[in-house]
């Protein structure tokens, strides 16, 4: 990978002036100054997919509801890592111990949102696209975010996903994210021969508005693909990740983030969390999965002075229902914990109290704070942009960075 | 437009192109006659195919323990991607009416409703297809009716003492007259008047409970009356606004999705008019000069179906299994009996990012080249392990293609199918795509070289 061969690096330059040759009719200034103030304010969210079981993550070990409530399967208390006199970590969360130890790490307990849904998908898309349980938006709010902030922006790398496919968070009006699950692989999809002949196929005509928009996604594709290729290549991570997809994948962010890659979020995907039976083996295997990623992730950022340009959210679409079912597992709930990291926290800890086990709502943890808020901050308070044009609402800042 | 091109037009928007045997015996007939016969054909109604699964008997089902009904619940959910796969080859079929498919295609995402089970999905697109071009009043009555949307908006939660609002909002929001035409206490008496409109749990069967449904007065839209479900319908029915706003979305999905307000007017008088008869607005639609004009054609970006259908139209695509369709479908956005929301599939550049665009250009090149693209899924829940793109079972031939396309002069060949495929001219003319094609040693490698180049070009993601 480091070296590469003349012929290779003639072949990729060539690649790149071909890029650049069908660019000119899309070809608008880059708009440094959209993202110049906080150009290198990293935002890096980590998606639990199947509805992440906080109570089991976030633990109330002197609760007796909560005891009660999970005869099977609740963690016992002499396993949790302690933290508050009430509040402790699953024991495969070590990386949540350590950032809470030295004051990396804000807890922020009962996220949710009124009228909470149980369905994955609708629960998933209202995170995703930050709207009220009764409305259906069709955009994200990271998508908005591009659309206010970067519509000048040539490339579509300002945000990247690092998975196959694009998630409806990452989309905007005018703007989307850019799907990459790694830079070989993507550069690989747009060389093939037929993709590279249409790019450089030379249009005289003016096309209509549709197929317009395909030439010039598929342009932003070519060049943001040789871009991300060329970045990828700069830095190649020493700390060791664990071996799973996580770890690859916060690998693949951290190389981008040390390369100094003109990319401000970044967006990863961990599923498996519909524990409906024998849940403790599960989760706790993806749990220690994430802690172990996580720990590399944060010690590769701090040894090359990125961590305090970084902001990471942890977020599931529900929490799980209090009481266990038949099946040692849990069914679909609604209020949840939510991780914020990062090494410029203004609030460390735990943001507020613990879930109140003796008034749930239909057997589910009531909400206190409503993700939208923790949006709005880290947009308003991170971001530096207008919280209210990407929300669409007024959230109040939680203050938490 | 020739009349030539024209036809094709027709076949986009009220089908999904014309295979290459249709377009010979079409592209020469008068229009007027091509739109009759696609009304014609489109009479007989033809249900979707029902995979073979002994569904146990309500008594059955009753009797077993909870642990046996949970394998059964699993299988019958299992077997739902099975009528997805059955309703994309009845759609690719030239033995079905393409307009009928097509109008399922457009209410599947008008009342957009996820199906967990099979016959519960089957039944729903079912009751669609037989009024796909009937009268709107039946159309959304049997919807009202169908156990997949009343499970899907809690109508099976919607009790007499206590409502829930959830299908008589989006009924009027969504499925009828839209936004700003009802007030909230219309959604508070109209969630009144559907209470007790359940699904029987047992045989999946409309039931209406009546210890369940309030008789009361209600005043809905300011009228005054013991109204039911069906009485509901009917007066939001009798609001001109609910023919304008369905006008507006047919016009939309099958015209332009920039709205031209005169056309709109006249589908929406028209409907109002026939007393909501669907065909009768759609042949309206199809018979109009502004339907051919040069700002409608082309100027469609295809969603996932449409494109999938549209290249097995033309390549005699063969899926060999469920994973086949669903895979791509997924991948793109689309998948059926699965719409992101109550709201339906947005459509037009919503479909496209970096990730399907690249998808949707090399997908030829999949069918064609066997290229494996080492695609993945999200994992999802409720769904198997992610799938890879890898081991897709889909086939196809340009046996058809040579047939009707061996006649043309070698000079004329990249042109007449440049004709045939695309909506928008590219110019295939010393393009790379006739370099590719001369490259080609026989007539048929020559065509295979023009058509996997055309299918990867943007043009071809429109219609």
């Amino acid at each position: 990978m480091k070296n590469i061969s003349r012929r290779q690096f003639v072949k990729h330059s060539s690649l790149a002036t071909a890029g650049t040759l069908l660019l000119p009719r899309f070809l608008n200034a880059f708009d440094q100054k959209s993202i110049q103030n906080n150009k290198n304010r990293k935002l890096v969210v980590v998606q639990f997919s199947g509805g992440n079981d906080g109570l089991n993550a976030i633990v109330p070990y002197t609760n007796d509801v909560y005891y009660k409530s999970r005869p099977n399967i609740a963690v016992p208390s002499n396993k949790v890592l302690k933290a508050t006199d009430n509040l402790g970590f699953n024991p495969k969360l070590k990386v949540l111990q350590n950032l809470y130890d030295s004051g990396d790490v804000c807890i922020i307990n009962n996220i949710g949102y009124p009228d909470p849904d149980r369905s994955h998908f609708r629960s998933m898309d209202i995170w995703h696209t930050a709207s009220a349980s009764n409305e259906f938006l069709s955009t994200g709010w990271l998508g908005r975010y591009l659309d206010g902030n970067c519509t000048n922006c040539q490339n579509p790398h300002h945000a990247i996903e690092v998975n196959d496919a694009l998630s409806l968070a990452l989309k905007g009006a005018q703007m989307n994210g850019f799907a990459m699950k790694n830079p070989t692989q993507l550069k690989n999809t747009t060389r093939s021969k037929i993709v590279q002949a249409v790019a450089k196929h030379h249009h005289d005509h003016e096309h209509e508005e549709n197929v317009a928009y395909l030439y010039k996604t598929l342009a932003n594709t070519i060049s943001s693909a040789d871009y991300i290729y060329e970045k990828s290549k700069i830095y190649s991570s020493k700390t060791a990740y664990p071996k799973g997809q996580l770890g690859k994948e916060l690998k693949q962010v951290a190389e981008l983030i040390i390369s100094e890659t003109d990319t401000q979020i970044y967006y990863v995907t961990l599923g498996g969390f519909d524990t409906h039976n024998n849940q403790v083996n599960k989760q706790e295997r993806l749990l220690q999965g994430y802690s172990e990623a996580m720990s590399a992730f944060v010690k590769d950022l701090k040894q090359n002075d990125k961590w305090d340009d970084t902001l990471v959210m942890t977020f599931s679409e529900f929490g799980r229902r209090v009481a266990e079912n038949g099946s040692r597992g849990t069914d679909h709930g609604a209020g949840n914990n939510l991780y914020l990291m990062g090494g410029k926290l203004k609030k460390q800890g735990f943001y507020n109290e613990g879930p109140d086990l003796m008034h749930l709502e239909k057997g589910d943890i009531k909400y206190t704070v409503d993700f939208r808020n923790v949006y709005a901050t880290i947009l308003k308070d991170w971001l530096k942009t207008d919280d209210q044009a990407v929300l669409q609402k007024t959230f109040k800042s939680l203050g938490f960075i | 437009m020739t009349e030539e091109q024209k036809i094709q037009h027709l076949y986009w928007r009220a089908g999904f192109g014309l295979s290459p045997t249709a377009f010979q015996q079409k592209r020469k007939l008068p229009l007027n006659k091509v739109i009759k016969d696609l009304f014609k054909a489109a009479k007989k109604i033809q249900p979707v195919q029902m995979p073979h699964y002994n569904l146990p008997s309500a008594e059955s089902f009753k009797a077993m323990s909870k642990a046996e009904r949970l394998i059964k619940k699993k299988e019958i959910q299992k077997l739902t991607p099975e009528i997805n796969l059955n309703w994309v080859r009845q759609m690719a079929s030239d033995d079905y009416s393409c307009l009928q498919e097509k109008m399922t295609l457009f209410w599947h995402g008008h009342f957009a409703c996820e199906s967990k089970r099979f016959d519960y999905a089957a039944r729903q697109i079912n009751s669609i297809r037989a009024q796909a071009l009937g009268n709107f009043r039946d159309l959304v009555l049997a919807i009202s009716k169908d156990t997949s949307m009343i499970l899907y908006l809690n109508n099976q939660q919607n009790r007499k003492n206590k409502p829930n609002e959830n299908y008589a909002r989006e009924l009027m929001e969504l499925f009828t007259i839209g936004r700003g035409n009802y007030s909230e206490q219309d959604v508070k008496e109209a969630a009144r008047a559907f209470t007790g409109w359940f699904s029987d749990r047992k045989t999946g069967e409309f039931k209406f409970t009546e210890r369940q449904h309030d008789a009361d007065s209600k005043t809905f839209m300011g009228k005054t009356g013991n109204w039911n479900g069906d009485d509901i319908i009917d007066l939001i029915l009798d609001r001109k606004e609910t023919a304008t706003f369905l006008a507006r979305k047919v016009y939309r999905y099958f015209v332009n999705e920039k709205i031209n307000d005169k056309n709109v007017a006249l589908l929406a008088k028209v409907l109002y008019q026939s007393n909501y008869n669907i065909g009768t607005m759609m042949q309206t639609l199809f018979e109009s000069d502004w339907f051919y004009a040069k700002q409608n054609v082309g100027v469609k970006i295809k969603s996932p179906v449409e494109l999938l259908v549209g290249m097995s139209k033309v390549l005699n695509l063969k899926f060999g299994n469920a994973k086949s369709v669903l895979f791509p479908q997924n991948y793109l956005g689309q998948m059926l009996f699965r719409p992101p929301n109550v709201a339906g599939w947005p459509g037009g550049k919503t479909w496209i990012d970096n990730s399907t665009l690249m998808l949707r250009m090399n997908f030829a090149a999949v069918v064609f080249q066997r290229v494996e693209l080492s695609l993945e899924l999200k994992d999802q829940p409720e769904q198997p392990k992610a799938r890879r793109l890898k081991n897709l079972d889909i086939s196809g031939d340009v046996v058809a293609l040579t047939k009707v396309f061996s006649n043309v002069k070698e000079a004329d060949l990249g042109l007449k199918l440049e004709g045939y495929l695309l909506q928008v001219p590219f110019g295939t003319k010393d393009s790379f795509i006739e370099t590719l094609a001369k490259e080609a040693e026989t007539s048929e490698g020559q065509i295979k070289a023009y058509v996997l180049g055309l299918m990867s070009l943007p043009e071809y993601q429109v219609c």
